[in-house]
């Protein structure tokens, strides 16, 4: 389908792919058929540069979530087309999409989503272990990359033993293990208090804003805005705002 | 993946506890309910068993199983004798006469109870118990000497201490229980008493023809079902093979008793009831951890590999389960081989095959129904 | 750690129980030999039966004539007897008390015969003689006397009353002396010929009553009909035998060649031939195994006795009789032995 229809100019200069992590085009997504047919997304138009830190923002339900779902492969567009890493994900099998993901793709959840039989090292391990590392290995940097989020002392802890701020830090340090190149956060402040909220938002611009690298946040948590260096701003399934820096840009 | 599997598996003891022993109630009722069964239908057979020597047994050609004895001509003896391949054959007596306990008995005076008598050629005692506890079969050949079994001597005397020499009435007649010895235990637990032929015509009740089987051992060389053929086509009798008449005379429990029936209700409810805890626990496990999978699947594995973590799973679960059950079938047959009721009950190797085969269903119809749900699941739940 | 592998370990344990279990409890009773080898069959196609030894002249059950006290037994077990050889002797004494009674009738009989033929007594002749002369005498005086007396008439001398009495006179004493004469007739002529027949008759019925007596006491010893050895005594002396005794008194046969009655069921008489090799097997423990000679068939098929032993004998099928003959002497075979006989049938 998307191959009869003419593809975007921007997407196809090569400039714009290398200048940025994530560009969506035309993105609409349905869910259900029929009657009940629903359209989340209808029509998103959007960047996400690398060496930046863009929130996506917006009230429940405006599609947030799908977007990021999209932009990660774990749904497929229903329109329009998404380029991530220079790579267009329409023309990917569900495998290679799997293995893209466990390749490029580091994720920080809401709930955080440790697994609760393993400890921090073990979970920040999670992804060096899909990645098929030896296990000594992978928890040997797992302990490195916790060391460096702050949690040198609870290495040996398991999840219920820690408070949330600091579940969400292993949950980030296993997003980081892996060294992706787009590091995708649902909502990582939500559960957790003001404080550990900003720490959690410093880590993660201390971490994401590298060369070469991308940190999609999505969050309504009006708090951590000024962390953003882009805001997108989203609406009843569409842009409705992009602000770069302090100053909102009009599309 | 295999070690996250494992610990995902064993990080909730409760759980994995509770998906274990549902594994291995199941695997056990199985094993024990089939054992137990097996057990029984054997002891049917003991008759066949219990004889260690010759390979193949004549009989009437209308008898169905080795308790239901109709006489043969003493002659038929003689005309198996004359037929090919036929190393030798003796005669084999087996009948059911009413014994007369002696005054003092436990009730004080002397019952009378039915008893299992078995005539054994008097010349070469063929058919003799082979485990003495007291005496020796050839003892047998002392005047009025009869040899009894220990679960016999149980029933008969219970509480008393192992003792030879006492006197019982066998129709009117006066035996000497001359020994004891330890065989298979028949059907309906009845004491078995030893005794030779010629004796046993003189207890048993009186009758036109009284032989009641021929055991015949085939010359060496010739394959005993050759020969059982040969006797049946050269006399009309019906000669068959110590495993063909087991295999009969279970047929024959199997055909015209609920004891196979009920049994086999069991060992389905044991099926269901392993697959209704184990699957149930094992499915809402997953269910559970469904989560989790999530996460793994959004952070890059494939299905494959999710698959293989669940049977992972169920395999562990699975063979722990298996070996719990199993041994405890065996702890419990080992614990009862004291008690004369349940004597020489014991577990098959078929049947911990079967058991293994009936857990490996169950296990695989559980993780089935699990790595369904894994696989339908959208990896986009975790930003849910 | 306790936890993560305490669970599997154990289930390990356990399935090896099981598995311990499994092999030790589920052993089939290994095939044995027969305590006492049983007798196996000599031939490679057999036709077998039951059957027994016995004399060559077969079991002569010896019974008694008479039934009675037994008084005195001549033979014992095993002794080897000729034929009429006493065996034993019921109580005769009866019978020799009675022989008595009818030898003296005999003696009585023959006495009387003897008196009625030694008749006419010679004594008895001499005063018959002399009767007869003085009949004569008498006759010669009475005819003198009436000889005077007729002259005497005529003379008128006598009267008329004397002359006929003197005549009456003669005729009397002619009648005596013809009386007289035949008296002496009857006496000389000796016993009645009638007489003597019947004396004579019973002579002879008291010899055959004494005989009768002497067969009969002849009777209460048994001896034996043929030459050959005690198998079996079954008298004691005091004993009573009636008719007919309800087992052998004795048994006897002639054992210089023992032969073996074999029963050949009626469903293998079609396979037996006479001139078939046999053997015959002992039973028990120290088997023998001797060879048979075919002596002969009964050509009549009888009903079988079940040879078990017990009381009551059972009529099973119907049996050929066949008789062997040992050919070996063995010792330690003896009548009425059970054998199972085999004949090679594979000819």
């Amino acid at each position: 389908m998307n191959a009869t229809q003419p593809i975007p100019k921007s997407l196809s200069t090569a400039a714009s792919a290398s200048q940025f992590a994530v560009v969506c085009r035309g993105v609409t997504k349905d869910f259900g058929t029929g009657e009940a047919r629903v359209q989340v997304l209808r029509g998103v138009d959007a960047e996400v540069p690398y060496c930046e830190m863009t929130l996506l923002v917006g009230p429940s339900g405006c599609g947030k979530t799908t977007l990021i779902s999209l932009i990660c492969g774990l749904l497929d567009v229903t329109d329009g087309e998404i380029q991530v890493l220079g790579e267009n994900l329409s023309h990917m099998s569900s495998r290679r999409k799997t293995a893209f993901r466990s390749a490029n793709v580091g994720f920080v959840f809401q709930q955080y989503n440790l697994l609760p039989s393993l400890n921090a090292a073990e979970n920040a391990a999670v992804p060096l272990i899909i990645g098929r590392q030896p296990r000594s290995h992978a928890i040997a940097k797992a302990t490195e990359v916790l060391k460096q989020v702050g949690l040198g002392d609870k290495i040996r802890s398991y999840p219920n033993q820690m408070s949330g701020g600091q579940q969400q830090r292993v949950a980030i340090a296993r997003a980081l293990v892996h060294d992706p190149r787009l590091l995708v956060c649902d909502e990582p402040t939500a559960a957790l208090d003001g404080k550990s909220g900003q720490t959690v938002m410093e880590l993660l611009r201390t971490v994401g804003r590298r060369e070469d690298r991308a940190v999609i946040i999505v969050t309504h948590d009006n708090r951590v805005h000024h962390f953003g260096d882009r805001i997108i701003a989203m609406s009843d399934g569409k842009v409705e705002s992009v602000t770069t820096g302090s100053q909102p840009v009009n599309h | 993946m295999v070690w996250i599997a494992l610990k995902m598996l064993t990080g909730d003891r409760t759980k994995y506890m509770g998906i274990v022993f549902g594994v291995a109630f199941a695997s056990m009722l199985i094993s024990h309910q089939v054992s137990i069964f097996l057990s029984i239908m054997a002891r049917c057979t003991s008759l066949i068993r219990n004889v260690q020597e010759g390979e193949i047994f004549v009989m009437d050609p209308t008898v169905r199983q080795a308790d239901e004895v109709i006489g043969l001509s003493d002659d038929d003896l003689h005309r198996v004798r004359g037929v090919d391949g036929v190393a030798w054959a003796v005669k084999f007596y087996r009948g059911t006469v009413r014994a007369r306990l002696p005054e003092g008995g436990p009730k004080g005076h002397g019952d009378f109870r039915s008893v299992v008598l078995l005539g054994l050629d008097d010349a070469s005692l063929v058919g003799a118990p082979r485990k003495m506890l007291m005496g020796s079969v050839e003892d047998l050949r002392k005047p009025d000497a009869v040899i009894i079994d220990e679960a016999g001597y149980f029933y008969l005397f219970p509480g008393q201490p192992h003792q030879i020499g006492q006197t019982i009435e066998m129709t009117d007649r006066r035996a000497e229980i001359v020994g004891i010895c330890e065989v298979g235990q028949p059907f309906q637990s009845m004491p078995i008493f030893y005794t030779k032929y010629s004796r046993a015509m003189q207890f048993s009740p009186p009758e036109r023809r009284l032989l009641s089987y021929i055991i015949v051992e085939p010359e060496s060389g010739v394959p005993a079902p050759v020969v059982a053929q040969r006797i049946m086509n050269d006399t009309g009798l019906q000669a068959l093979t110590k495993e063909t008449f087991r295999w009969n005379t279970i047929q024959f429990y199997v055909q015209n008793t609920g004891i196979p029936f009920n049994f086999g209700i069991t060992v389905v409810l044991g099926f269901v009831v392993g697959i209704a805890i184990a699957g149930q626990t094992f499915y809402l496990f997953t269910i559970e951890n469904l989560k989790q999978f999530g996460a793994l699947k959004a952070m890059g594995t494939s299905n494959l590999r999710i698959v293989g973590m669940i049977l992972v799973q169920a395999l562990v679960v699975g063979l722990i389960g298996y070996g719990l059950g199993v041994g405890g079938t065996a702890l419990f047959f080992t614990l009862t081989q004291g008690a004369i009721p349940l004597k020489g009950f014991h577990m098959l190797w078929q049947v911990m095959a079967g058991t293994a085969a009936a857990v490996s269903i169950i296990v695989v119809l559980a993780s089935l129904l699990s790595i369904r749900k894994v696989l339908v699941l959208e990896p986009a739940v975790v930003f849910r | 750690m306790l936890f993560r592998y305490g669970l599997p370990l154990l289930a390990f344990a356990s399935m090896m129980f099981a598995l311990r279990h499994v092999v030790i409890a589920d052993q089939e009773p290994p095939k044995q030999p027969p305590p006492v080898e049983p007798s196996r069959t000599p031939f490679k196609s057999a036709l077998a039966g039951g059957g027994v030894i016995e004399p060559k002249s077969e079991n002569i059950a010896i019974g008694s004539h008479l039934p009675g006290v037994v008084a005195e037994v001549f033979a014992n077990v095993n002794d080897e007897v000729e034929a009429g050889q006493k065996l034993f002797r019921l109580d005769n004494r009866q019978l020799l008390a009675e022989l008595e009674v009818r030898q003296a009738m005999l003696e009585s009989s023959r006495s009387s015969l003897e008196k009625l033929r030694s008749q006419p007594r010679p004594e008895e002749i001499p005063i018959t003689e002399a009767t007869v002369q003085e009949a004569r005498v008498m006759v010669e005086d009475t005819k003198a006397q009436f000889a005077r007396a007729e002259r005497g008439h005529s003379s008128g001398a006598v009267s008329e009353e004397e002359y006929v009495r003197q005549k009456y006179a003669v005729a009397t004493a002619n009648a005596k002396l013809t009386k007289a004469e035949a008296e002496l007739r009857l006496l000389r002529s000796g016993a009645w010929k009638s007489d003597l027949s019947v004396a004579e008759a019973q002579v002879k019925q008291a010899q055959a009553q004494v005989l009768q007596t002497e067969t009969e006491l002849k009777r209460l010893e048994v001896t034996a009909p043929v030459k050959g050895r005690v198998l079996q005594k079954n008298v004691r002396p005091g004993e009573y035998v009636g008719i007919p005794p309800g087992q052998a008194l004795m048994v006897i046969g002639d054992v210089s060649t023992l032969h073996v009655r074999m029963d050949v069921d009626e469903n293998d008489i079609s396979r037996f031939k006479k001139d078939l090799v046999g053997k015959a097997i002992t039973r028990g423990a120290n088997k023998r195994e001797v060879s048979l000679k075919f002596v002969r068939v009964e050509p009549y098929v009888v009903a079988k006795k079940s040879l078990t032993g017990s009381g009551t004998e059972r009529v099973d099928t119907r049996v050929l009789n066949v008789i062997y003959a040992i050919e070996t002497k063995d010792p330690n075979l003896y009548v009425g032995q059970q054998v199972d006989v085999y004949l090679d049938a594979a000819k």
